[in-house]
C-alpha cells in the first residue's frame, strides 16, 4: 500500500462536479430552448403586435418547416425588421458575454469586462470618426471597420501600460484602461461639441447608449460571422485558459504557448468586442454579469464557461432589448440604458459580495 | 570523454549493468537577467530513481536554475537535455529544442514555489495534470479521473474534492498542486520548495510522495529545499549554490559539512547523525555576529589545544555560541593560526615546526589556567608541539575530543604520533581521567555544564 498523507483513515470519493461535456450539455439545451422561446415572444411583441401562433409558424417556415399562417404584412414585420434584430441582439450579447468571460479569465479578475479596459470606448472613438467624416455613409462596411481600429488599438495600449517584462500587473492594466478610457472618452465629447452638423451629434449620442432599433439584414450578415468565427477561436484554446487561469508557469510547464494564446485572446476578443460595439454602440455590464453568472452556475472552467457565456449573453441581451422595445411602447428605451440599469446594481452587488477577494467567487 | 567518465563506464560495465540516460542533463548552463548572471555555469545529472536535493541561500540561483530547466527562462548558454533530447535553447546556441512543448509536459512536471489561488475546484485542477496526455478537444475520460482521485488521496486533499482552491488554505492548495503534479505521471519531477507551506507531518508525507516516485515509478527528481535536515533525509544527493556556482555535489553527508554551511549560509551548525535515520541532522547555532549576552557561553572561556586545522570548526561554533576562545602554541603556516588570526583568538604563537621553547610553553600554561574548559583535539603530535599536549594535563576542566570516525561518523583519518608513543601515552592517561566525547557534542556538554 502506497503511502497515504492522511494514513490513518480513508476519505470517500465524493463529488458533486459534473462532467465537463454534461455541464455544456445540459447548459446547451437549456439556454438554447429558452433562446428559441424567446425568439418567439420578440418578434410577436411591439407596436405591431402579432400573434404567437403566426411568428411560430413563420419562423419554422424560415428553416423549411411548414408553411406560415401569417398574413403577409405580419411576414414581413418579422422577416425585415424583427429577426435581424433578434440575431443581432443574441449574437452582440452573445460576443459580449464571451469577450467578458475571456477578459475575466485572461486578467485573472472576475471584475474584468471588455468596457473596463478600454476596448469600448477605443470601438467608440472608431466609430464616432466614421459617423464624423461621413464615411459611414459612404459604405456600411466603414463603422465596423473603424469601431474594430479603434477597439484594438486601445486594447494593445493598455496592454503596453500594464505589460512588465512580458507579465500583467492587474492594478496597472485597471488603472491604465481607466486613463485610456477617460482619454478616449474626451476625444468622443470633443467630436460631439467640436462637429457644427447636428444630425452627426445626434447620431453619436444615439450610437454611444447602443441600441438595436436601425438593424438591418446586412448588419446581421457582416456581425454574425465575424462573432461566430471569434467565439470558435477561443472555444479553441479554452483549455489552455484554464491553466493560464492558475498560472502562467504552471501553464507553461504543462505545454501551453502562453503568449501564443494570450495574442489569440486578445485579437479574438478585441474581434468581437469591437464588432459587437460596431454594430450596436455601448452596450454596458454584458460582458461583466453573464460570465459571473454563468460562472456561479457551472464553473470556472473555460470549456464550458465561454460556450454557455456566449448563449448566456446572447439570451439576455434578446430579453433586454426586448423590454427595451416595450416597456415604454410605443416609444423605445435604448437597450444600453436598460443594460446599465440593471448591470451597475449588480456590480455594485457582487463588489460587496466579493469585497477583498479579486479572482474567484 | 574526460578520465573519470572513463572509468565511471567501466565500473558500470564491470557490474554488468547498462550505462543509463540520466532523465536530466544540465550542462554548463549560465543564466542572467539584465546583464547580472544569476547561475554561473552549472552542470547538473539527474539519473531515474534519484532525487537530488537543491540547496542554498536565498538568492543562490536554485529557482532560476529549477525554472531554466523546465523552460520557464532562457538561458544565456549552456544546455538542457530531458532524456538525451535537448529540452531548452540558449541564447548563444543555435541548436533547435529535439521536444515539443506537450511531449515535454509528459516527460517533465514542474511544481512551483507558490500554489496559486483561483476558483477552480480541487478536482478540476488535479485533472488538469492529465492535459498533455489529452488530445485538444479530448475530455477527461474515466482512467484520467481514476489517476486523479487515486493522487488525491495520497495527498489527502480527497476532503476537498469540490471545494475551490481559493477557499483553501495554503499549505492545502500545496497539496493540492501536488497531487496534480503526481497526475502528470512526468518522468522528471523538479519541485520549488514543495513543503514549503506545510506543516511538519506533511512535509514528511510530501517528501516520502516524492521517494515513492522515485522508488516506484523511477522517475528523476529535483527538489528545492530550505530545511537541510529534510534535504538530507530524503535526497540521494545535494547540490549545493552559493552565488549561482555549485560548490558542492554529493551524499548528504559529502556537501552538509560545518564549513559548507558557513561558507553557503553564514551560519554556525553542527552535524550530526539523526538518530531515526542515521542521515545527517543540521542543527544551527547562529551567526558569526549574534554577539548577544545571554548566550551560553557569554563570560566563559574556552582553550582548544589544537593544530593542523583541527580546532578551526569549533573557534567559530563556540564564538557563535558566546565562548571567549584562546588557544594553544600554533606554529606559522597551520591552518589552525590563520583561523585564530582571522576570528582575533588569543593563542601562542611558534615559528613553523619548530619545538616549543620554555617561555612558549610558560604563556601556554597561563592560558590553559585562565581558561574555564580546556579542550584537547585529535591531531598529530611530533616531537616539536608534544609540550602543548603536556600542558592539557594542568586543567582540572578537561575535554577530550575523540577522532572523526570513531564514534559512528564519517571518515577515518588516523591521528598520527610521531613521538614514539608519547603522546599517545598522555592522551590515553587523559581519557581514563575524564573521557572522550565526539566534536560534535562538546557545545552541548559545555552548556549542560553551565546550566
Amino acid at each position: 500500500m502506497a503511502a497515504n498523507i492522511a494514513g490513518e483513515h480513508s476519505v470517500e470519493r465524493v463529488t458533486k462536479s459534473v462532467s465537463v461535456l454534461r455541464r455544456l450539455y445540459v447548459g446547451a439545451l437549456v439556454l438554447g430552448g429558452l433562446t428559441v422561446l424567446m425568439a418567439i415572444v420578440a418578434a410577436s411583441v411591439g407596436p405591431f403586435a402579432i400573434p404567437f401562433s403566426h411568428t411560430t409558424t413563420t419562423l419554422l417556415s424560415l428553416v423549411g418547416i411548414g408553411e406560415s399562417t401569417a398574413r403577409p404584412a405580419e411576414q414581413a414585420i418579422i422577416e425585415s425588421i424583427r429577426l435581424p434584430r433578434i440575431f443581432l441582439s443574441f449574437f452582440v450579447g452573445a460576443a459580449l458575454g464571451i469577450s467578458g468571460g475571456i477578459m475575466q479569465g485572461l486578467f485573472r479578475n472576475s471584475m474584468a469586462d471588455p468596457g473596463i479596459i478600454g476596448v469600448s470606448s477605443g470601438g467608440a472613438v472608431g466609430a464616432v470618426v466614421a459617423i464624423a467624416t461621413g464615411l459611414s455613409t459612404v459604405s456600411a462596411y466603414f463603422l465596423p471597420f473603424f469601431a474594430f481600429i479603434g477597439s484594438a488599438l486601445s486594447m494593445a495600449t493598455v496592454f503596453l501600460i500594464a505589460s512588465v517584462g512580458g507579465r500583467f500587473s492587474m492594478t496597472t492594466l485597471l488603472l491604465g484602461g481607466i486613463a485610456v478610457s477617460s482619454f478616449l472618452g474626451a476625444i468622443t465629447t470633443a467630436v460631439i461639441i467640436l462637429t457644427d452638423d447636428l444630425n452627426v451629434q445626434r447620431e453619436i449620442i444615439f450610437w454611444i447608449a447602443g441600441g438595436f432599433d436601425t438593424t438591418r439584414g446586412e448588419d446581421v450578415r457582416i456581425a454574425v460571422p465575424i462573432i461566430v468565427i471569434g467565439a470558435l477561436i477561443s472555444v479553441f484554446v479554452a483549455r489552455d485558459m484554464n491553466l493560464m487561469l492558475v498560472s502562467e508557469d504552471e501553464a507553461r510547464s504543462l505545454g501551453v504557448r502562453v503568449a501564443l494564446v494570450r495574442n489569440t485572446l486578445l485579437v479574438s476578443a478585441s474581434l468581437i468586442t469591437g464588432t459587437a460595439v460596431a454594430f450596436s454602440g455601448i452596450i454596458a455590464f454584458v460582458g461583466l454579469v453573464v460570465p459571473h453568472v454563468v460562472r456561479l452556475v457551472v464553473g470556472a472552467d473555460h470549456r464550458v464557461l465561454l460556450p454557455l457565456s456566449a448563449l448566456g449573453g446572447g439570451l439576455f441581451l434578446l430579453v433586454a432589448d426586448t423590454a427595451a422595445r416595450v416597456v415604454l411602447s410605443p416609444a423605445e428605451l435604448r437597450v444600453g440604458i436598460l443594460t446599465a440599469l440593471i448591470g451597475a446594481p449588480f456590480f455594485i452587488y457582487l463588489l460587496i459580495k466579493t469585497r477583498a477577494r479579486m479572482i474567484g467567487l | 570523454m574526460s578520465v573519470s567518465d572513463l572509468v565511471n563506464s567501466e565500473m558500470s560495465a564491470a557490474e554488468g549493468m547498462p550505462v543509463d540516460r540520466p532523465v536530466l542533463r544540465v550542462e554548463d548552463l549560465s543564466i542572467g537577467f539584465d546583464g547580472v548572471t544569476v547561475v554561473n555555469s552549472v552542470s547538473l545529472d539527474v539519473r531515474r530513481g534519484e532525487v537530488v536535493g537543491m540547496v542554498g541561500a536565498n538568492g543562490s540561483g536554485k529557482t532560476t536554475l529549477l525554472r531554466t530547466v523546465a523552460g520557464l527562462l532562457t538561458a544565456e548558454s549552456g544546455e538542457v537535455r530531458i532524456d538525451g533530447l535537448l529540452a531548452a535553447q540558449s541564447r548563444s546556441s543555435s541548436a533547435k529544442v529535439e521536444i515539443s512543448n506537450s511531449e515535454r509536459a509528459r516527460k517533465m512536471a514542474y511544481m512551483p514555489q507558490l500554489a496559486e489561488s483561483h476558483p477552480f475546484t480541487t478536482l478540476e485542477t488535479v485533472l488538469m495534470g492529465r492535459y498533455p496526455h489529452l488530445g485538444r478537444f479530448e475530455l477527461e475520460g474515466s482512467a484520467d479521473r481514476e489517476m486523479a482521485w487515486r493522487a488525491m488521496e495520497r495527498t489527502s486533499v480527497v476532503e476537498f474534492a469540490d471545494r475551490k482552491l481559493d477557499t483553501l488554505s495554503g499549505g492545502e492548495r500545496q497539496r493540492v498542486v501536488m497531487a496534480r503534479v503526481l497526475v502528470q505521471a512526468a518522468e522528471l519531477l523538479l519541485m520549488d520548495e514543495p513543503t514549503a507551506s506545510l506543516d511538519l507531518r506533511h512535509q514528511i508525507l510530501t517528501m516520502d510522495l516524492v521517494r515513492e516516485e522515485a522508488s516506484e515509478r523511477n522517475v528523476g527528481a529535483v527538489v528545492i529545499l530550505h530545511d537541510l535536515s529534510l534535504a538530507a533525509r530524503f535526497c540521494d544527493r545535494l547540490v549545493l549554490l552559493l552565488e549561482g556556482r555549485k560548490i558542492a555535489d554529493g551524499t548528504p553527508w559529502k556537501v552538509l559539512t560545518p564549513e559548507n554551511l558557513r561558507v553557503a549560509f553564514g551560519v554556525e551548525g553542527l552535524v550530526e547523525p539523526d538518530p531515526v535515520t542515521g542521515k545527517p541532522h543540521v542543527l544551527l547555532l547562529g551567526t558569526e555576529n549574534s554577539g548577544r549576552e545571554d548566550l551560553v557561553g557569554a563570560g566563559r572561556t574556552v582553550h582548544l589545544i589544537c593544530g593542523a586545522g583541527s580546532g578551526r570548526a569549533l573557534m567559530h561554533q563556540l564564538r557563535v555560541a558566546g565562548y571567549t576562545v584562546t588557544a594553544g602554541v600554533l606554529g606559522i603556516g597551520d591552518s589552525d593560526r590563520e583561523a585564530a588570526e582571522r576570528l582575533g583568538i588569543e593563542y601562542v604563537g611558534a615559528p613553523p615546526f619548530s619545538s616549543v621553547t620554555d617561555d612558549q610553553h610558560e604563556s601556554h600554561l597561563k592560558l590553559v589556567e585562565a581558561a574555564d574548559h580546556v579542550v584537547l583535539l585529535p591531531m598529530a603530535v611530533g616531537m616539536n608541539n608534544v609540550r602543548n599536549v603536556e600542558a592539557a594535563l594542568v586543567s582540572s576542566n578537561l575535554l577530550v575530543i575523540e577522532p572523526p570516525g570513531a564514534g559512528g561518523g564519517i571518515g577515518d583519518d588516523v591521528v598520527g604520533d610521531y613521538t614514539d608513543g608519547m603522546a599517545s601515552r598522555l592522551r590515553r592517561q587523559m581519557i581514563e581521567r575524564v573521557g572522550e566525547i565526539p566534536e560534535s557534542t562538546l557545545l552541548f556538554e559545555l552548556a549542560r555544564g553551565a546550566l
